[in-house]
C-alpha cells in the first residue's frame, strides 16, 4: 500500500522539439534545475537521483547508469543515482523507487527526471529500433510487423467487437490535439488542431491506422522532485500526493497478450488504486491516460468506465475529452499530442498530473483538480500500472 | 542513408528448433506437455505451466480462425517495403493456440475476423515460415 508517502514537490520541463543543437546535458541541467528550484529546496538537499533510462541512446544511458548526473550537477547531498528500465514504465518504477528510498531513511528528497534526444540518432538506427523493441524477434519481427501494425491489430479487433467507427476512432486525435494545442511544451503547440475529415484524409499506413493517428517523435525531458508527505505538508507548497498504485502484468510477446485480460487488467488496476486512495471515479478530476497512441482510448474510457460500453468512440467525437470538454482527459495529449518522447512521455504525463494538482497548468488548468488517475504502461503494453494522485492528503 | 535490407529470420532457441525443422516437411507443429497435458506455444525450455521437462510434438491441423488483422501499405521498415501491402494477422489454430502470421493469396478488402484460414509455408533464408490463407485456396 503506498497511500500517502510521498509527494512531487517540484517540477521542470523542456518544451519537445526536434532540436539537434539541443544536447542530452542541455536538457539534463535544464529540467532537472527547474524542477529543484520550483521545489524550493537547496540542490544539495536532493539525496538521491533516478534517471528514466533513455532508449536507443546507449551513450547517454551509460552516462547515466554510471552515476554521472550528481557530479554533473553538483548535487554535493546525492547519496545514490541510479538509471531505472522498464520501458513506458520506467517512470512509474522510478517514483517507486523514490519511494522506497524516502520511507527506508535512505533520501529524504528524490529527484526522477527523463531525457531523450531522438534527432541525432541516425533514421535507420531508430527505424530498426523501434521496430525490433517490444516485438518477439522469432515469432513475430520475421513477419514484418512494426508498433503501428501491433496498435492496428488491437484496434481493427476493438473496431469488429464495438462498432466504433473510423471518424469516432479520428475524433480521439481531435481531441488529444486540442489539448496540445495549449500546451507550450508540446510539439504542436499553437498548431491547427485536425479535424476528423483531416485525419481520415491522411495516408493509411496500416488498417485501421492513418498517418495523423500514429506519433511523430521528439526530443524532450522533464524532471521532478520527490519527498516524504509529511515533509511535502510541513513545507506548505502546492504537491502532488500518490494516494494508490496498482499494477498487471499482461505479456512479454505482443501476440501472447490475451486482449481480455489486458481489459480486466485496466479495470482492476484502477478499482484497486482507487480504493487505495479511498476514492471513487466521481472523484477524479482528471483522466490523464498515457496509451502512446490514441486508438486505444475509447476502449480504455469504457474500461475506466468514464464512458458507458460501446460509447467510448462516441464521447471523443463529441468533444467531450476535448479542451473544454466536460471530462478532463489526457491534458498534454498522450504521445500523438506531446510528441514521442520515448519512455519520456509517460515521465511528461507524471509532472503534468503534478502539475494539475499544484494548480500550475495555465490555460489547461483543470478547475478544481483534486485527483487525478494517471495510468503507464511498458514496452508494446506488457503491463498496465494504475496509480491515484491527490492535491491534499 | 544505410539501411540493412537483410530480411529476418527467426531467432531460434535450441528447444524452438524441431518447431522448424517441422516446417520445412510443411508440418505445424505445437509443443505439447506430457505431464499437464498443455499445449505450449511458442515453445519453452520448460512447461510454462507445470514446469515438466517431459515435452513432446504434435503436428497441428493446420487449419485456424483470424482473430484481428491489420494490412500494411506504407512505414514498414525499408526491408519489408518491397512486399508491401501485406497483412499481418493473429490466427487462433483449432488446438487453441494463438499465432502472428500473415495472410496470403486473398485481396487485402477481402480478409475478415473470424475467416478461416490453413496454413502453407512460404521460404526466408532456409528457414520455412508458417502463413495462413483462405481455406479451400489452391
Ligand atoms: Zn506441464
Amino acid at each position: 500500500m503506498s497511500k500517502g508517502k510521498i509527494a512531487i514537490i517540484g517540477i521542470g520541463e523542456v518544451p519537445t522539439r526536434n532540436m539537434p543543437e539541443r544536447t542530452h546535458w542541455d536538457i539534463i541541467y535544464d529540467t532537472c534545475m527547474e524542477a529543484i528550484k520550483d521545489s524550493g529546496l537547496h540542490k544539495n538537499d536532493i539525496e538521491g537521483a533516478i534517471s528514466v533510462t533513455p532508449q536507443a541512446q546507449p551513450k547517454i544511458a551509460a552516462e547515466l547508469s554510471f552515476g554521472k548526473l550528481p557530479e554533473e550537477l553538483g548535487l554535493k547531498g546525492c547519496k545514490d543515482a541510479v538509471s531505472v528500465n522498464a520501458g513506458g514504465a520506467s517512470t512509474s518504477n522510478a517514483i517507486r523507487l523514490a519511494e522506497q528510498w524516502i520511507t527506508s531513511g535512505i533520501a529524504k528528497a528524490v529527484l526522477v527526471h527523463h531525457v531523450t534526444v531522438h534527432s541525432t540518432i541516425p533514421i535507420p538506427d531508430l527505424i530498426n529500433f523501434f521496430a525490433r523493441a517490444g516485438v518477439d524477434l522469432q515469432w513475430e519481427y520475421p513477419y514484418g510487423t512494426t508498433y503501428n501494425i501491433i496498435m492496428g491489430l488491437m484496434a481493427n479487433r476493438y473496431m469488429h467487437e464495438s462498432d466504433c467507427k473510423p471518424e469516432e476512432m479520428a475524433s480521439v486525435v481531435t481531441a488529444l490535439r486540442s489539448w496540445a494545442a495549449k500546451d507550450t511544451n508540446s510539439f504542436f503547440y499553437g498548431k491547427e488542431v485536425p479535424s476528423v475529415e483531416k485525419v481520415l484524409a491522411s495516408a493509411l499506413l496500416n488498417t485501421p491506422l492513418h498517418k495523423r493517428e500514429s506519433n511523430v517523435l521528439g526530443d524532450g525531458g522533464s524532471a521532478m522532485v520527490i519527498v516524504s508527505a509529511e515533509d511535502a505538508k510541513k513545507m506548505k507548497r502546492p504537491a502532488a500526493y500518490k494516494l494508490g498504485d496498482s499494477v498487471r502484468y499482461f505479456s512479454g510477446t505482443c501476440v501472447m497478450r490475451d486482449f481480455y485480460k489486458v481489459a480486466e487488467g485496466f479495470v482492476v488496476t484502477a478499482k484497486e488504486a482507487m480504493a487505495q486512495a479511498g476514492i471513487t471515479k466521481e472523484d477524479v478530476s482528471l483522466w490523464n491516460c498515457y496509451l502512446a497512441y490514441p486508438l486505444a482510448h475509447p476502449l480504455i474510457a469504457e474500461l475506466l468506465e468514464v464512458a458507458p460500453q460501446g460509447m467510448g468512440g462516441k464521447y471523443f467525437l463529441e468533444g467531450r475529452m476535448s479542451f473544454g470538454g466536460d471530462i478532463p482527459w489526457s491534458s498534454i495529449g498522450d504521445a500523438p499530442g506531446r510528441g514521442h518522447t520515448g519512455s519520456g512521455v509517460s515521465t511528461a504525463c507524471y509532472v503534468e498530473t503534478a502539475r494539475q494538482l499544484m494548480g500550475k497548468a495555465g490555460e489547461r488548468q483543470v478547475k478544481n483538480c483534486k485527483y487525478v488517475y494517471q495510468n503507464a504502461g511498458g514496452g508494446s503494453g506488457f503491463n498496465n500500472i494504475a496509480t491515484i494522485w491527490g492535491k491534499e492528503i | 542513408m544505410e539501411f540493412d535490407m537483410t530480411k529476418p529470420v527467426p531467432e531460434t532457441q535450441p528447444w524452438s528448433e524441431k518447431f522448424w525443422e517441422g516446417t520445412k516437411q510443411g508440418k505445424l507443429l505445437i509443443q505439447v506437455c506430457k505431464d499437464c497435458k498443455s499445449k505450449i506455444f511458442y515453445p519453452r525450455k520448460f512447461c510454462p505451466e507445470c514446469w515438466s521437462g517431459n515435452l513432446d510434438w504434435i503436428e497441428a491441423s493446420g487449419k485456424a480462425k483470424i482473430f484481428t488483422f491489420s494490412t500494411a501499405y506504407d512505414m514498414v521498415e525499408p526491408k519489408f517495403t518491397d512486399e508491401l501491402p501485406y497483412t499481418i494477422a493473429y490466427v487462433d489454430l483449432e488446438e487453441g493456440i494463438r499465432m502472428m502470421t500473415r495472410i496470403i493469396e486473398c485481396k487485402p478488402e477481402d480478409i475478415r475476423i473470424d475467416m478461416e484460414v490453413e496454413v502453407v509455408f512460404q521460404e526466408r533464408g532456409g528457414y520455412f515460415l508458417p502463413y495462413f490463407r483462405p481455406v479451400g485456396k489452391k
